[in-house]
């Protein structure tokens, strides 16, 4: 995996994939591929890829415009360092592709957005147990030394997600997106086969939801009502919805094999919302307005109290690209 | 074209001119019907809630109010048909699970309880519709804009290639 | 916004041309431009790209304004109209048939209602003036995402089911089949006639109901075009108008037309039974007909009494009578059905004024078979074999009651409401005995008189001057009805008498006869199977008690006489009349077009997920198991919506209510985008 940075080519395509606010899961599920990955490599060199060998900016600003072909970018951009990459990569990137649930929709770092960045210093720098910081320090993006001036990337006040602060050609949803469809969007991709000139198409992923390839039946009873994965043991083959598990399968997008479902446990909703639908949120609200076993307003209003968060439950993954997109 | 768009009022207007804009989701049966009945009594209320009809409030899918909240509306009013009174037997069921569900979404986030109305209206109340109105509307006053877009643009969200406001 | 799975909705700008549209502002003759400046509202929607005309009118909705609206689309090309006038209750079809003259598909038209919710409600000119504004904007929005969709069709198969054999189930089918339209009539019971046929004169003409009774019944019998089951049971109702698929089970008669010496039969068997004909007030056979005249003519076995034994098949030389006759089933297509199943009688609870206690308390239906002159006595006043010197009558049993004065029926509910007829019918049944029993005494205690119907006030003026005895009683405090502890008389009825001022009354009577109240039939599985709307008085709700009076929510179904509420003969068959004309009117178009407003399912996404399939109040939406899909029935879709806010992925929309419609509207109304018409 060499990098060819002086414009040397050998006829394979330069792929490279950055991350941002990232727990490392999606770098890692590009090897999920498995033995593929001998394919890929070839037909692409690898020329960008912090998680798993040393590249340093400098070399990317180096390469000309568009000198790779594919750029993957995984992570939500929470900083102004994210935000130049991004940038930067858009501009040295042919095909520029959000990859995974934090890219494509804010993921599980966009929960913080419900809180300000004031409240989240407050939580990280000052009330906490395990940190001394007497002189209420917090970070700086400018900050006077002796020596001269230090930099710290800008923390920004809300996730992004990739497609808020560059154009994006493509979009692979999933925490982390799962193996089949990362080669066939691979595959769809670099054979040109699903054109895009910053529309941010969403590939690696079906038109259905997961109920689609979920195999567990339905018997078509209401919700009595709410239990979670810890307080009973669901019953096998059964629609765990309708168990009274809020499971977000009705309202996440297909392509993962519902693979949560196969292990028994509830659709978290880590492929973001349907191919018709752009919040997630609202799509279950309107589906449980039919669900609930409540004959009375009073026992609907109980009911809804029953759910633990809501808001966190339907928008687990998804909040950069909800309705909502920042806290008050 | 800008004189047009000048003469409807938008929170991005000067305070002293601001009037809250409040919409009102109401089903043809019942409710529209009591808005109608309030008109033909003549009874006065502010002008402050504008009205889209529907035919059975189970029609209001969640994601219309999230659509009013994040295009600038300061509040939202969803009315129905009393509970067994629903001209399409069961609709209005739906929407009395909905809407506490909404509200405890939009409280998450922020929005004030006062600025989401659920109320059932049949066609008679006409009372009822035109003070649901003026209250919702002092109320809302009270809270001032909520200027939804206003406080995305303010956070530095909005300086990137994906800028409209959800919905659009 | 991102391109992912095309939008499944119906676009706007039907053929993908551009907008132009129309605005007409009426003025209502003032009731819109006192308040609201409307030439002002027209100059600035008139500088909205794609409104091609913005204009104002006095009365759009008279006949000139109508037809300047047709001519300004035909001479402009308007491929878009609204109109911002008076509530689109009003004249949304008014204006969309005007469209349909001109040319232009009824439904690329947008009603705005600036009077009921804009210049009757706003004191303020100028923010009236501005709303107006604001909501024509919001049309100009939406219009350009409206398509130009057609009614639905859906074909009639010419015939109609009518459920109930009485008065107004024969009347409507007499009136149906005269016009050539065939008729299935089925009656739960083995004899046709139902309530009426227990009747001997009635009010207000004080002819013999039988008499009356019998040439309706002749008129449906006689007419080839109508088939007739009785002893038929409800099974199963599926489809839709047009096409209504009914299994009804009939059970057997036990005993054929052809079957000879009757009367020995009857002899024959040993067991008896309470005559529910007369009301209990004598017994029957199992083997039975209820009077001379019924139809079928012939008897049937009620299977409940009959044990079988047989002495009713020898009697008859083993012709005829088949006991062993098993029951069977059919099914009826129909066009459309009519509802008229009839109502029951209250049924005083024990000790309710004494009934059930006291041998002398009656119901009026059962002094009216007494009455009879073919009934069991004979048409003489005799209750429990003694004469009668003085008689009562206790108005409002059973109705008009009170929370806090009578307990509550089992399921929890009061008969709150009046049965309307029975005040004439005590005051007719009270001249009756008056003209034929002179010195009878009679006393009438009601809480008030309610002789609405025409000429039914003579009754009581006549009851008046015969001398009968009223009484008025405060119905917070009913009277109270013991034995009569002189013996005189077997009762004494206890009550303070308003018209003497609150004189403390005690009455000896021989018989008290209750006139009780009309209730609603069991008809849980009725309402089940045709989702019928309810009222609080447990009968069956037509859509609208004036525009639609004689017709259920639910497409091609019908109500006839009293399943609707108390009413008399009178009232029953203008109902069944009223109803017999709808369904022809529908079977003779031979379609019926629906408003095509309905809900579709995009199946490119639908997941099968069948959350959807629970919410139809209509049953409308079921599953295609090949293709692991949700399907509507588009002649069963009532456009509510429901399931459409319902999908979790956004895989249903509703014609003329598409989420790009109404959400045009919310952002044009909060001036989120300059309201631009473009699709």
């Amino acid at each position: 995996m060499g990098a060819n940075v002086q414009g040397q080519t050998n006829g394979k395509l330069k792929i490279g994939m950055y991350w941002a606010s990232s727990c490392g899961g999606c770098d890692i599920s590009l090897l999920e591929i498995g033995p593929r990955i001998l394919e890929l490599i070839q037909i692409a060199d690898v020329v960008l890829w912090p998680c798993v060998a040393d590249f340093k900016y400098r070399d990317v600003a180096d390469y000309p415009d568009g000198y790779m072909d594919v750029c993957f970018y995984n992570g939500g951009i929470r900083s102004s360092e994210q935000e130049e990459i991004a940038r930067l990569l858009r501009q040295k990137c042919k095909t520029l592709i959000g990859y995974g649930a934090c890219a494509v929709g804010g993921g599980i770092p966009a929960l913080a957005n419900f809180k300000s960045r004031a409240e989240i210093y407050d939580v990280v720098y000052h009330q906490n147990p395990t940190i001394d910081n007497r002189e209420r320090v917090e970070p700086e993006p400018l900050h006077e030394v002796p020596q001269g001036e230090l930099e710290l990337p800008e923390f920004y006040p809300a996730v992004l997600r990739l497609k808020d602060v560059v154009p994006v050609d493509y979009e692979i949803p999933g925490c982390p997106p799962q193996a089949d469809r990362v080669w066939e969007s691979i595959q769809a991709v670099v054979s040109g086969a699903v054109p895009s000139r910053n529309a941010a198409v969403r590939v690696g992923c079906f038109d259905k939801t997961v109920c689609d390839e979920c195999s567990r039946e339905k018997k078509l009873v209401k919700i009595k009502a709410f239990r979670r994965h810890h307080q009973f043991r669901p019953e096998p083959d059964w629609c765990l919805l309708e168990q009274g598990i809020l499971c977000m399968g009705p309202a996440t997008r297909s392509g993962c094999g519902a693979l949560c479902l196969k292990a028994d446990v509830a659709c978290e909703g880590c492929y973001g919302p349907p191919a018709n639908a752009e919040d997630q949120g609202t799509c279950m609200v309107g589906a449980l307005g039919a669900l609930l076993d409540a004959p009375t307003e009073d026992r609907a209003r109980e009911m809804v109290a029953e759910i633990a968060d809501p808001t966190g439950t339907f928008y687990r993954f998804s909040l950069s690209s909800s309705f909502m997109k920042l806290a008050k | 074209m800008t004189e047009t768009v000048a003469t409807v009022q938008t929170p991005q207007m000067t305070p002293a001119v601001w009037e809250p804009r409040i919409i009102g989701f109401l089903c043809y049966w019942c409710s529209y019907t009591g808005a109608d009945s309030a008109g033909t009594a003549r009874m006065k209320y502010p002008a402050n809630v504008d009205i889209i009809k529907v035919m059975c409030s189970g029609r209001i899918d969640p994601e219309l109010i999230a659509t009013a909240f994040a295009s600038g509306a300061d509040g939202v009013m969803v009315l129905g048909c009393h509970i067994g009174d629903c001209h399409y037997i069961s609709g209005n069921h739906k929407t009395m699970v909905r809407m506490p569900l909404m509200r405890r979404i939009l409280e998450d986030l922020g929005v004030e309880p006062e600025r989401f109305r659920h109320e059932w209206v049949s066609a008679a109340e006409g009372e009822k519709f035109s003070k649901l109105v003026t209250e919702i509307t002092e109320q809302v006053r009270e809270l001032g804009p909520l200027n939804w877009p206003q406080l995305m643009r303010e956070r530095g969200v909005g300086h990137g290639t994906d800028l409209r406001p959800w919905g659009e | 916004m991102s391109q992912d799975a095309p939008r499944t909705q119906p676009s706007g700008n039907g053929g993908g041309e551009e907008p132009r549209i129309g605005v007409f502002i009426c003025h209502c003759g003032g009731n819109i431009s006192d308040v609201v400046d409307v030439k002002r509202v027209a100059e600035e929607i008139s500088r909205i790209p794609g409104v091609v005309i913005s204009t104002t009118h006095m009365f759009a909705c008279s006949d000139p304004g109508q037809a300047m609206i047709e001519q300004k689309i035909k001479e402009l090309n308007l491929n878009r109209v609204i109109v911002a006038a008076c509530s689109p209750s009003l004249h949304e079809l008014t204006f969309r048939r005007t469209l349909a003259r001109a040319g232009l598909n009824q439904y690329l038209y947008e009603h705005t209602n600036i009077r009921e919710q804009d210049s009757w409600v706003v004191n303020d000119k100028e923010l009236a003036t501005q709303k107006a504004t604001r909501l024509i904007r919001a049309a100009v929005a939406r219009v350009p995402h409206l398509a130009p969709l057609q009614k639905r069709v859906i074909p009639i198969h010419p015939s109609v089911l009518v459920i109930g054999g009485g008065i107004a189930g024969l009347t409507a089918a007499s009136c149906l089949a005269s016009r050539g339209i065939a008729v299935t009539l089925i009656e739960s019971s083995p004899f046709l006639g139902g309530r009426m046929s227990r009747l001997a004169g009635l009010f207000p003409t004080g002819k013999q109901a039988r008499d009356l009774l019998r040439p309706v019944m002749d008129a449906v019998i006689n007419n080839p075009k109508v088939t007739i089951h009785t002893n038929a049971e409800m099974i199963q109702s599926t489809g839709f108008i047009g096409n209504f698929r009914t299994t009804v089970r009939l059970l057997p008669r036990g005993v054929e037309a052809t079957v000879a010496n009757v009367q020995a039969a009857i002899d024959a068997c040993p067991e008896q039974t309470e005559d529910d004909f007369n009301f209990a007030l004598t017994k029957r056979k199992a083997i039975y007909f209820p009077y001379d005249g019924c139809y079928p003519s012939h008897p049937a076995i009620d299977w409940k009494s009959c044990t079988k034994c047989g002495k009713c098949v020898e009697a008859v030389g083993a012709k005829g009578i088949n006991l062993a006759e098993e029951p069977r089933e059919i099914e009826i297509q129909s066009g459309v059905i009519l509802i008229a199943v009839g109502l029951d009688l209250y049924q005083p609870r024990l000790g309710e004024y004494g009934f059930g206690q006291f041998r002398e308390v009656i119901s009026l239906a059962q002094l009216n078979r007494i009455l009879d002159p073919k009934g069991p006595t004979g048409g003489k006043l005799v209750v429990n074999g003694r004469q009668v010197r003085s008689i009562g009558f206790m108005h409002c049993v059973g109705s008009m009651q009170q929370k806090g004065v009578h307990p509550p029926g089992p399921d929890g509910r009061m008969n709150d409401y009046c049965s309307r007829v029975c005040c004439t019918a005590t005051l007719h049944a009270e001249t009756e005995l008056k003209t034929r029993y002179p010195n009878l005494q009679i006393y009438d205690f009601h809480e008030d008189i309610r002789t609405y119907g025409r000429w039914h006030e003579d009754y009581y003026s006549q009851a008046s001057e015969q001398g009968v005895a009223f009484v008025r009683f405060n119905p917070l405090r009913p009277p109270q009805v013991e034995r009569d502890p002189r013996e005189e008389m077997p009762l004494l009825v206890r009550t303070i008498d308003r018209l003497t001022f609150g004189e403390e009354l005690e009455v000896p009577l021989d018989v008290l006869v209750l006139a009780t109240g009309l209730v609603a039939r069991d008809m849980a599985r009725l309402v089940d199977l045709f989702r019928c709307s309810v009222g609080p008085d447990r009968f069956l709700l037509e859509v609208h008690p004036k525009l639609r009076p004689v017709e259920l929510a639910v497409f091609g179904l019908f109500l006839a006489g009293s399943v609707q509420g108390p009413m008399d003969t009178v009232e029953s068959t203008a109902g069944a009349a009223a109803a017999s004309a709808k369904a022809a009117t529908l079977i003779s178009q031979g379609s019926i077009e629906l408003d095509p407003f309905i809900a579709r399912i995009a199946e490119e996404v639908c997941s099968g997920c069948r959350i959807c399939l629970t919410v139809c109040p209509y049953d409308a939406i079921t599953r295609d198991d090949a293709k692991k899909v949700a399907v509507i029935n588009e002649a069963v879709c009532t456009g509510c919506g429901t399931c459409v806010a319902t999908c979790p992925c956004n895989a249903i929309t509703q014609f003329g209510f598409t989420d790009d419609e109404v959400k045009s509207e919310i952002l044009a109304l909060l001036a989120r985008v300059p309201a631009a018409a473009t699709a």
